[in-house]
C-alpha cells in the first residue's frame, strides 16, 4: 500500500508570486470574508452574489455586460479592463475574484490562477449542507470498513502455500501456470465453467482458499445441511491446483449449486451473470448463517463481500434549490449500458470492408460505459423527488459514483435489449473496446463530486486517495451466438499471457485475440495485488522444485 | 467583444443580438475557465493513451474479421497447450452424488435434473403433490447482495449452449449411458 505509487489525482499547480504574495499579506481573510456571498446552484456552479443582491457594476466605468471582478484587497468591482488597470495603479491588488464564476484572477499575470484555500471557501457554505444529509450508514460503515479493507487484502497473501505434487509426466506441463486447467461441460453448463474460470483465478479469492482458509474437515456446515458451497468450491480449488492438467468435472459443485439455487437448478441455457450473482450470494448467505447473524453488505467478512463488494453512492440534486441527497448501496459487480453515442449501426453487416484501413473508427469503450454511468441524470418529469429544502417534489437530477472500490471488481455489459413495441428481446452485438489497465478514480465518488462542483480543490471525508484505484484485468468472460442459444468462453491472462478456456479446452492466444473479442463481463483486480498473482504463479512455488522443473523445461 | 453591427436593421433586432452575443461570449468563457482549470489543475485524461488502446482494438478486429486468419475464435481445435484432444462430450466417468448411477460428463445435468426432479416435466408432477420446493435465492432481500439500482428481469439473461452441438433437451425419455 505504497501511496507515493498511486498517481495523484489532481495536482495543486505552484501559485504565481502575487498570489504568494496576497496570501501571506492577508491569509485566509479574503477569503472568509467572500463565504457567505457565495451562492452555488444545482448545476455546480458557484457565483458571488453581492450583498443587496443588485447587479454588479464596474466601480471605474459603470459597465455590467464584461467579465466582473471583485478585487479581494479593496473589494472594488470591475470589469476586465479595469481590473488590469487597478491592479497596475494600486500596488498589491493584483487578486480578483470573477464574480460570474467564482475564479481567482491574477492582474498581474493576466491569467486565472488557482488555490486549494480559495476552492475550499467556494464551496464550504453547500458543503455543509451535504455532511447534514448523509445517512449515518457511511459515517460507521465507512471508517470501520476502511481499516477491514486495509488489513484484510493483507490477510489475503498466500500464506500457506499447499504442498503441490511434482509430477514429472510430460502431460503435466508445469511449467505452464498452476490452476490453468480445462472444464468439462456437463450438458449446456458452460455458462457456469466461464465464470468459474474467472473465479478460480481471482487473486484474492484463489489466496484464500489455497491457503485452506476454508477447513473441509471442520467445516459445520457440512452437518448443518449436508451439503456447503464453500467446500464444494474449496474442492474445485483444490482439483484444479492440484497439478493434473486433465478436464475436470464439477459434477459435484453443480448438485451443491442447485440443491442452493433450487430455481436456477434445470438443464437449460442460462445466463453467466446471474450465476455469478447468485454464487456469491450462496456463499454469504453460508456465511451469515453460520454465524447467525444478518450482517448488512457493509462490514460482512464473508469471502465473496471481501473480494466483491463495493459501495455505490447516490446523489439526487433538486434541480430548483441545489439541495443534495445521498445514499449509499453495496454492490457486488456494476452492471453497464452499452455507450451507444458513437456506435456505428453498419457494425455487424460490415465486418470486413468498414474496418479496412479507416484509422478514425467511433466505437464503444468501457471507459465511456463508465462515463455514462456516472454522468448526472435528468430524471423525468414524472419522476419529481420531494425535496426536503423546497418541501415540494421537483424536477431533480441523480448522479451515481463509487464510494468504496472493491478487491476485485466485476464490470457486466448489459448486453440485451427490450423492445417493448416489438416485446422482444435482441443481444447487442455491438463490439466494446476494454482496456487492460483500468484506473478507476475518476468514477470515484470524492472525483465525481469535484467535478460536479467545477473541479474544485477540496478534501473530501473518507477520500480514497490512500487507496489505489488502478486495476488490472484478469478475465475476460465472451459470449458468442444468440441471445437463447450461445456459447461462453473465458481468456484469462496468467503472468502477462492470455489463454482461452473454452470448456475442456485450454488454448494460448495473443493480445490482439481477447481484444477482438465479444466481452460479455469483465474482471479486474488491484494492481499490487495483480502483480503479486504472478510472482506466486510461477513455475514453480519452491526452490525444492527446481530439478523437477529442468527435466520438464525442454517441453515448455 | 461585442459584435458591433452598424446595420439599418430596427433597435430591437441590435439589441437582442446584442444579448445573444453577451450570452454567447459568456458562455465561451465558461468553456475557456473549465479548460483552463482542467488543464492547470492535471485534470485532462491521457488522449494519447485512448487513442493507442482504440488503435490498437481496431487492428484486432481487422485481424480477426480477415477470413484468412483461420484463427482461435470458434475454430476446431487440435490440440490444447498440454497436448491433449477432447471429444464434443465429456466422456469422463463418474458415479451421481443423487442416485449412485454411473454418468458420462457431457450428459451430467440433463441426468441430474431429472434425478433431482428439477425439470420441466418433473417440476409439473411435484406440484400435483403437496410439496413445494422453498425459493432461496431471493432478490431484494436484506441478505440479497445484488445492487437494487440495476433492473434485471428474467429477459436480461444471455444463454448458452454446450460445445459446438446444438442444446438438445433429453428429458424426453432417451436413456443415459450406463
Amino acid at each position: 500500500m505504497d501511496p507515493s505509487s498511486a498517481k495523484p489525482r489532481c495536482s495543486v499547480p505552484k501559485p504565481c508570486n502575487h498570489l504568494a504574495d496576497y496570501k501571506l499579506k492577508y491569509g485566509l481573510a479574503g477569503y472568509d470574508s467572500l463565504q457567505d456571498n457565495f451562492v452555488t446552484g444545482s448545476n455546480g456552479k458557484t457565483i458571488v452574489c453581492t450583498p443587496d443582491r443588485k447587479i454588479p457594476r464596474c466601480f471605474f466605468c459603470d459597465g455590467y455586460r464584461e467579465r466582473l471582478y471583485l478585487c479581494l484587497v479593496c473589494s472594488s468591482v470591475s470589469c476586465l479592463d479595469h481590473t488590469l488597470l487597478h491592479s497596475r495603479s494600486d500596488c498589491g491588488n493584483d487578486i480578483a475574484v470573477d464574480v460570474k464564476r467564482s475564479e481567482l484572477y491574477c492582474g498581474k499575470c493576466h491569467d486565472q490562477v488557482y488555490d486549494a484555500d480559495f476552492d475550499t471557501a467556494v464551496v464550504s457554505k453547500y458543503k455543509k449542507d451535504l455532511i447534514v444529509c448523509r445517512n449515518a450508514f457511511e459515517s460507521i460503515g465507512e471508517r470501520s470498513s476502511k481499516r477491514r479493507r486495509l488489513s484484510s487484502a493483507i490477510d489475503l497473501d498466500l500464506k500457506k502455500w499447499k504442498e503441490l505434487p511434482c509430477i514429472r509426466d510430460q502431460r503435466a506441463k508445469s511449467c505452464y501456470p498452476i490452476g490453468l486447467r480445462g472444464l468439462n461441460n456437463l450438458g449446456n453448463t458452460c455458462f457456469m465453467n466461464s465464470v468459474l474460470q474467472a473465479l478460480l483465478h481471482a487473486p484474492p479469492l484463489r489466496n484464500y482458499f489455497l491457503s485452506g482458509r476454508h477447513n473441509r474437515e471442520t467445516c459445520p456446515r457440512r452437518s448443518l445441511d449436508g451439503f456447503c458451497l464453500l467446500c464444494d468450491i474449496d474442492i474445485i480449488f483444490s482439483a484444479m491446483f492440484s497439478g493434473d492438467r486433465s478436464p475436470y468435472s464439477p459434477a459435484q459443485f453443480l448438485y451443491s449449486w442447485w440443491q442452493h439455487s433450487a430455481n436456477l437448478a434445470s438443464y437449460t441455457q442460462q445466463d453467466a451473470h446471474e450465476f455469478f450473482i447468485s454464487l456469491l450470494d450462496g456463499i454469504h448467505e453460508k456465511e451469515n448463517k453460520l454465524r447467525d447473524t444478518n450482517k448488512d453488505a457493509g462490514d460482512c467478512p464473508c469471502i465473496a463481500h471481501r473480494v466483491f463488494s463495493g459501495l455505490l453512492r447516490s446523489d439526487v440534486t433538486c434541480l430548483t434549490c441545489g439541495f443534495t441527497s445521498t445514499t449509499y448501496d453495496p454492490f457486488m459487480d456494476i452492471s453497464l449500458h452499452l455507450d451507444s453515442s458513437h456506435c456505428l449501426s453498419t457494425e455487424t453487416t460490415n465486418k470486413g470492408s468498414k474496418l479496412n484501413g479507416s484509422t478514425s473508427i467511433s466505437t464503444s469503450t468501457l471507459i465511456g460505459c463508465l462515463d455514462l454511468f456516472t454522468k448526472p441524470e435528468k430524471l423525468g418529469s414524472d419522476q419529481k423527488l420531494h425535496c426536503q429544502n423546497c418541501q415540494e417534489k421537483q424536477d431533480s437530477s441523480k448522479q451515481l459514483s463509487i464510494g468504496r472500490l472493491p478487491l476485485a471488481l466485476c464490470l457486466q455489459v448489459k448486453r440485451f435489449e427490450h423492445s417493448f413495441i416489438r416485446k422482444t428481446s435482441r443481444k447487442i452485438d455491438w463490439h466494446l473496446q476494454f482496456p487492460f489497465s483500468l484506473d478507476m478514480s475518476p468514477y470515484l465518488s470524492s472525483s465525481i463530486i469535484r467535478k460536479r462542483l467545477g473541479n474544485r480543490m477540496i478534501s473530501f471525508d473518507g477520500d480514497e486517495s490512500d487507496v489505489s484505484a488502478e486495476y488490472e484485468i484478469f478475465a475476460v468472460v465472451t459470449h458468442s451466438g444468440m441471445l437463447e442459444s450461445g456459447h461462453y468462453v473465458t481468456y484469462l491472462r496468467l503472468r502477462n499471457q492470455w489463454y482461452k478456456c473454452d470448456d475442456a479446452w485450454i488454448t494460448e492466444v495473443d493480445e490482439a485475440t481477447v481484444r477482438a473479442s465479444q466481452c460479455y463481463m469483465t474482471f479486474y483486480v488491484q494492481k499490487m495485488l495483480y502483480h503479486k498473482a504472478n510472482e506466486e504463479i510461477g513455475c514453480a512455488p519452491t526452490s525444492s522444485r527446481r530439478d523437477s522443473l529442468m527435466s520438464v523445461v525442454g517441453y515448455c | 467583444m461585442s459584435a458591433s453591427r452598424e446595420d439599418n436593421t430596427s433597435p430591437d433586432a441590435q439589441l437582442s443580438s446584442h444579448f445573444f452575443g453577451d450570452l454567447l461570449d459568456s458562455i465561451i468563457v465558461d468553456i475557456a475557465s473549465e479548460c483552463h482549470r482542467i488543464a492547470k489543475l492535471g485534470l485532462d485524461r491521457n488522449l494519447e493513451d485512448e487513442e493507442e488502446e482504440l488503435r490498437r482494438s481496431t487492428q484486432a478486429r481487422v485481424r480477426a474479421a480477415d477470413p484468412s486468419n483461420s484463427g482461435e475464435t470458434n475454430s476446431k481445435y487440435v490440440v490444447d497447450i498440454f497436448g491433449q484432444t477432447h471429444p464434443a462430450v465429456a466422456n469422463e466417468i463418474f458415479d451421481c452424488m443423487n442416485c449412485g448411477r454411473s454418468i458420462m460428463a457431457g450428459r451430467f445435468a440433463p441426468h441430474l435434473e431429472k434425478c433431482m426432479g428439477k425439470g420441466r416435466k418433473a417440476r409439473l408432477k411435484a406440484a400435483r403433490s403437496s410439496t413445494t420446493a422453498q425459493n432461496r435465492y431471493s432478490r431484494g432481500s436484506p441478505a440479497s447482495t445484488y445492487s437494487p439500482y440495476s433492473n434485471s428481469t428474467s429477459t436480461n439473461r444471455l444463454s448458452n449452449g454446450s460445445t459446438g452441438v446444438a442444446g438438445e433437451d433429453l428429458s424426453n425419455g432417451t436413456s443415459e449411458e450406463p
